[in-house]
């Protein structure tokens, strides 16, 4: 018997009091106070045939799993920042939450009730077996079995939402098709909730008692065989594969030994990447936020980790069948993993960043990549005119060293020679763009201005930042290994750049091959010398666009703001800071031929122009590039686009005639 | 189908050059050194002949140590056997010395085609392969962009002045100087430098330099150098200026 | 061996212009040397080419007829070649620097034991013979050391077809023996390829046009010059991206690249992913407004100013210069 006493409880509030009734449920949760040895014996066989279906499905899976490559690079170290991320990510739900709130809350909902409801669980097959440990009539039990009443109403509340809102609201990022078994996974665990919560309100020891434990029993026995065939495997191992998801962001790991040129074919995916993509749980946050997914291309991160996972499902982790395959379309996975769609990514990274199951995208389509273009199957144009130039001429362009060296001479830029604070990369762009080289020059004025003393190496190649990203470890190589010694030889102990690709691979990707003088992006520098450096209240307003090797790769955000906020009014984007949308031009894309679809540069060009900003804020001279044509060609009156560096240099007195410039504040 | 490909290692085409001390040639202290691109696409030639036809496609090139390297590359581009001509005075050498040396590793080979890139990018004088055919007593075809096998032989496309062409039939043996950019160069990957380890380069010793026909004196650097003339003046003048430069120096008009 | 032979070039009864160059070349060398100057002709009926020369100064025209020379085969040539040398024993022999001579002149040196000096761009006393190395970055001077004789070919350019000194010759018939067994390539026809639409890679000059032009009307002014120059029309990026020319036409990094004689740039700025598709071009010229604009930087000739005057003008003057 139930007895509802309503009580209502007054909260004393600021603005007032607020008044929200409270049912105390004076109740206790029904069960069957006796099971037969017959119903027992059921109970005992119907366990054992579900965990046997399990197993059927679940033990090919692990499998696959354990049976891929081992990854070469993986350590459990740091153990904190394991610990973290699973306490976060997994415990406390964050990502889910943070990134789609509404979706995120009803889905935490369901988690925590699941985890709520373990003792339920556990307690109610126990009693199935006549070893039941908590009783309702127990104080303990009491409460703990209104808790998790609440619980079950939260969680019926949370999956009714999540069902309308994939059948009826029916957001694209789910994909074409609907996914049926999401409807009955919904309705199962809905019945498991309601055929609890009836339990309160029947009386001990009526039929209606044993026919909701049945039915709540007979839901658990049908839900568990079920989890490893659909996407509710992630229940299972996502909380693994958030813990010992690879170091880092987008950390592409070092090929291993002569035979290993990348994802080539099944036998070449590792141990992580198999546990990754079987916890996709195909929610399509990655994809969201895919510049190539939102323009048109045929790139969908979600299909990328589905690829290989119908791949393992259907090949096995041992097989020698090309990954990317072309040549045999009758198979599920070549229609999800393309050459065309490997090479449509540019490394941004916005799908690793969201998520919620530890999926890394990155490394797994630069593997793909890497099997394509170091076996010399991955047949471009403009790809095999870049790996050309790049080992040619040593930069990305093809142009002549001479040219630098023009631009070092027009500029009187001193020559490192190892008695000087920073070495100062010029990196591609700044060596031969000429706006790369505008950013350059402003940046050095205001280290001057610092009295700050810098240096230019007298040679400089490429980072080899678009052939690691394409996958071309060859170049890579090479250009790592000859950056390593040019800095050992020059004695360099402190870098600064001004482009975030040309800081990520130094500072990260080259460890490869050796530990580089430690880098900075200017940004960094600048933001920590902002205070001697002159403000201009210009009250402009400056939209700023992170990029995604100094956002996402890096984690600053704050820094390139702080030298807006100098210059102007700082304005946000719509989407910023862990969200920004990509240029378009990483992942070596600014380099090879014309997009299909519409082009990433002029859909984030679009949105940065209808800020109604004055001035478009930017802290990667490949951004800059990208957007140089795009505004002009989105709007009709196109805001500006300064580099940081521009912005911070305008501020600047002027110098005079002499060269002896107008020292700032003084020492720091 | 047995392909030799002559290659030659070349400094670097954007290397900064600097006239060496004694005049005679340039500083090569501070010089990186490359496949002559030419030769490059003779390489690429055979090696899609050799993806067409079947057979075999072996590099040679003669020169000191450092050349070990540009044959390390062909072979990972594709080549299947390498012959390195060990000769320090490279520089003292003619045209007729290197093409004799060349025809001499290569007469053992008994090729059915020898291919050579059309002329080099440091001395440009454009013969080698000409001057081997002659030794070799085989025929020859030059600036060749295309090459088909035929039952009898070859059937080649040579380029003429003025957007002419011509298709040629040889027989085989014969020897072909190619032209740049009749195919599209592969890239080196990974996968080539890892099986290039396990190929077979071969080291013979040039014979004995022969007193040169032609002589080298003395490189200069040329007097004029690449300077941006800006034209000024009215719009008719600046136009009357213009078409002279296109008259007499561009000769287009 | 005394005297200069000068190897004139002929196709189907029609001279290679390059020919008259050689001939100016080969007469300024024999008379600084105090020797005499003679040209060869050979072909299957050359009797009126020849006398054409008889008008020049020459010491004698040798003509060397054949059923086997009327289509150009180096076995052909190289073999009546030799035969002419042996007899006429000149220690100079110069070839204008044709696709053709290049196919046979090192192997008719070769039978003498000696080397072409090649794209000879100067004469000087010695006589030294001045080549261009690495692409033009250099200047190298060679001479004859072998006792054979000194074979060169000249550079388009280097000396005025109009330079040949007047004066008199007579023809000297000479009679090679060839055999048709000794003659291995089957040469075919001459053709040109198929129509393309746009081929900028093998036009000689381009005129190309970038944002500064404005609007799309406006690029008639510049197709008005590149008519009157014989020249391809080609455009930066952003003017094919708005559709004002094919795609084909665009010079760049996602277009093509191109080396042609001429590339003349109107309203280009030069930003990087423009210069990597023309930086191989032998003479470029440029016109902005914009004294900073990159362009500057690769031009041979720069005029900042205003395309909307400095076209019409040019395209003015040219129609006039070429009459």
């Amino acid at each position: 018997m139930v007895d509802v006493t309503l009580a209502a409880v007054t909260c004393a509030h600021p603005s007032g009091t607020m008044l929200f009734p409270a049912m105390w449920v004076s109740a206790t949760l029904a069960e069957p106070a006796h099971f037969s040895w017959l119903e027992t014996g059921l109970l005992a066989a119907g366990i054992v045939i579900s965990l046997a279906l399990f197993f059927w499905r679940f033990g090919p899976i692990l499998r696959n799993i354990l049976h891929s490559k081992q990854d070469a690079d993986f350590s459990l170290h740091p153990v904190g920042r394991r610990v973290w991320d699973f306490f976060w990510e997994v415990l406390c739900q964050g990502k889910v939450i943070r990134q789609r709130p509404l979706p995120g809350l009803a889905h935490a909902f369901v988690f925590w009730g699941f985890l709520a409801f373990a003792l339920v669980s556990s307690n109610h097959i126990a009693n199935g077996l006549q070893i039941g440990f908590l009783s309702p009539e127990s104080s303990l039990g009491k409460f703990y079995f209104l808790f998790a009443a609440a619980w079950a109403l939260l969680v019926a509340v949370g999956i009714t939402g999540l069902f309308i809102r994939r059948f009826f609201v029916r957001p694209i990022w789910f994909g074409k098709k609907v996914s049926i078994e999401s409807g009955w996974i919904a309705f199962l665990i809905f019945l498991l909730m309601v055929s609890y919560l009836g339990a309160f309100f029947v009386s001990p020891g009526g039929a209606a008692v044993k026919a909701l434990w049945w039915t709540h029993t007979l839901t658990l026995l049908v839900f568990l065989p079920l989890i490893p065939h659909t996407k509710h495997l992630h229940l299972v191992i996502s909380p693994v594969t958030v813990f010992l998801k690879r170091d880092g962001f987008s950390n592409i790991p070092p090929l291993s030994g002569d035979e290993d040129f990348g994802l080539v074919a099944g036998k070449d995916v590792t141990q992580l990447i198999s546990l990754q993509v079987y916890s996709c749980v195909e929610c399509g946050r990655c994809t969201e936020h895919c510049p190539a997914a939102n323009s048109g291309k045929v790139l969908n991160p979600k299909e990328i980790a589905l690829g290989v996972r119908s791949y393992l499902n259907e090949l096995g982790s041992v097989s020698d069948v090309a990954l990317l395959a072309e040549a045999r379309p009758e198979t599920a996975f070549a229609n999800l993993l393309s050459m065309e769609a490997a090479f449509e990514c540019t490394t941004c990274g916005a799908c690793e960043y969201q998520c919620p199951v530890g999926i890394q995208h990155v490394p797994v389509i630069v593997g793909l990549r890497r099997g394509a273009t170091n076996t010399g199957v991955w047949e471009d144009t403009y790809g095999t005119k870049l790996f050309l130039a790049l080992e040619k001429n040593g930069n990305a362009l093809g142009l002549s060293a001479m040219e630098r060296d023009k631009f070092i001479q027009k500029e009187a830029f001193p020559i490192f020679d190892g008695t000087q604070e920073y070495c100062l990369w010029l990196g591609c762009m700044g060596g031969y763009d000429p706006k790369g080289r505008e950013i350059i020059a402003d940046f050095a004025r205001v280290m001057k201005y610092l009295g700050t003393t810098f240096g230019v190496l007298k040679k400089e190649k490429c980072t080899g930042d678009p052939a690691r990203r394409l996958g071309n470890d060859l170049v890579f190589q090479t250009l790592a290994e000859a950056g390593l010694k040019a800095f050992e030889t020059a004695k360099v102990q402190k870098i600064v750049a001004i482009c975030p690709h040309c800081v990520r691979t130094i500072a990260n990707d080259w460890r490869e091959y050796g530990i580089a003088p430690e880098i900075e992006h200017h940004s960094e520098f600048m933001a920590r010398h902002k205070d001697r450096l002159p403000k201009q209240a210009s009250g402009e307003s400056i939209v700023y666009h992170d990029p995604c090797y100094l956002g996402r790769y890096r984690d600053v955000y704050e820094a390139p703001r702080e030298m807006v906020r100098q210059a102007g009014t700082l304005v946000e984007a719509p989407r910023s800071h862990e969200r920004s949308f990509c240029c378009g031009a990483g992942g070596g894309l600014a380099f090879l031929g014309e997009e299909q679809g519409e082009r990433v540069s002029h859909i984030r060009a679009a949105e940065l122009a209808g800020t109604g900003a004055q001035v478009v804020g930017t802290a990667c001279p490949f951004c800059n590039t990208m957007f140089r044509d795009a505004l002009a060609e989105v709007s009709t009156a196109p805001p500006q686009l300064l580099d940081i560096a521009q912005l911070t240099a305008r501020a600047l007195p002027k110098m005079q005639e002499t060269g002896i410039m107008d020292q700032g504040t003084g020492e720091q | 189908m047995k392909i030799l490909v002559a290659i030659k290692q070349v400094p670097e085409r954007d290397a900064q050059v600097h006239v060496a001390s004694d005049g005679k040639w340039i500083d090569e202290s501070d010089l990186n050194y490359t496949i002559n691109e030419p030769d490059a696409y003779a390489l690429e030639e055979a090696l899609q002949l050799k993806e067409k036809n079947g057979g075999e496609v072996v590099v040679v090139c003669a020169g000191p140590e450092r050349v070990t390297s540009t044959l390390r590359e062909a072979l990972a581009k594709g080549a299947d056997r390498a012959i390195h001509i060990e000769a320090d005075d490279m520089g003292s050498r003619d045209t007729l010395g290197v093409a004799q040396i060349l025809a001499d590793a290569m007469k053992s080979e008994s090729p059915d085609l020898i291919l050579t890139g059309l002329q080099s990018d440091d001395l440009g004088l454009g013969q080698t392969g000409v001057v081997m055919a002659e030794l070799l007593g085989i025929p020859h075809a030059t600036i060749i962009m295309h090459v088909e096998a035929t039952g009898s032989g070859l059937k080649v496309k040579r380029e003429l002045e003025d957007g002419w062409f011509q298709h040629v039939e040889m027989p085989l043996p014969a020897l072909l100087t190619i032209q740049s950019g009749g195919n599209k160069l592969r890239y080196a990957t990974l996968m080539g430098i890892k099986k290039a380890k396990t190929k077979e380069t071969k080291t013979v010793q040039a014979a004995a330099a022969t007193a040169p026909a032609i002589a080298l004196d003395r490189v200069y650097l040329p007097e004029k150098q690449k300077k941006t003339e800006m034209l000024t003046g009215t719009p008719d003048q600046v136009a009357a200026k213009i078409v002279e430069k296109l008259k007499f120096e561009v000769r287009v008009i | 061996m005394s005297g200069v032979l000068v190897v004139m070039e002929q196709r189907g009864g029609n001279w290679n212009r390059m020919s008259f160059e050689a001939l100016a070349a080969g007469q300024q060398l024999a008379a600084k040397l105090g020797v005499e100057c003679s040209a060869v002709v050979m072909g299957e009926a050359v009797g009126s080419l020849a006398s054409e020369l008889g008008s020049k100064k020459l010491a004698k025209i040798i003509t060397v007829e054949h059923a086997l020379l009327k289509t150009y085969t180096s076995d052909a040539y190289v073999a009546a070649l030799e035969q002419v040398a042996k007899q006429a024993s000149p220690a100079y022999v110069i070839f204008p620097h044709t696709y053709q001579v290049r196919d046979f002149a090192p192997a008719l040196a070769t039978r003498f034991h000696s080397v072409l000096i090649s794209d000879v761009i100067a004469m000087h006393d010695g006589p030294v013979f001045v080549r261009q190395l690495l692409q033009g970055k250099l200047n190298a001077d060679y001479r004859q050391t072998g006792a054979g004789p000194c074979f060169v070919s000249i550079q388009a350019g280097t000396f005025r077809a109009d330079a040949v000194e007047a004066g008199t010759s007579a023809i000297e018939a000479f009679a090679p023996s060839l055999d048709a067994a000794q003659i291995r390539n089957k040469p075919g026809e001459l053709f040109r390829e198929s129509a393309q639409t746009v081929d900028l890679s093998a036009a000689p000059a381009i005129v190309s046009v970038g944002r500064g032009i404005g609007e799309q009307e406006n690029i008639a002014l510049v197709e008005e010059l590149a008519k009157a120059l014989g020249a391809e029309l080609a455009a930066s990026r952003p003017i094919c991206d708005n559709g004002w020319l094919p795609m084909e036409r665009q010079v760049g990094s996602s277009g093509q690249t191109v080396a042609p004689k001429l590339y003349l740039a109107v309203g280009i700025s030069g930003a990087i992913q423009h210069l990597v598709g023309m930086k191989g071009s032998k003479t470029v010229i440029a016109i902005n407004k914009d004294e900073n604009a990159p362009i500057f930087e690769v031009a041979d000739y720069g005029v900042v100013g205003d395309l909307f005057e400095v076209v019409p003008a040019l395209t003015k003057a040219v129609l006039a210069a070429k009459g």
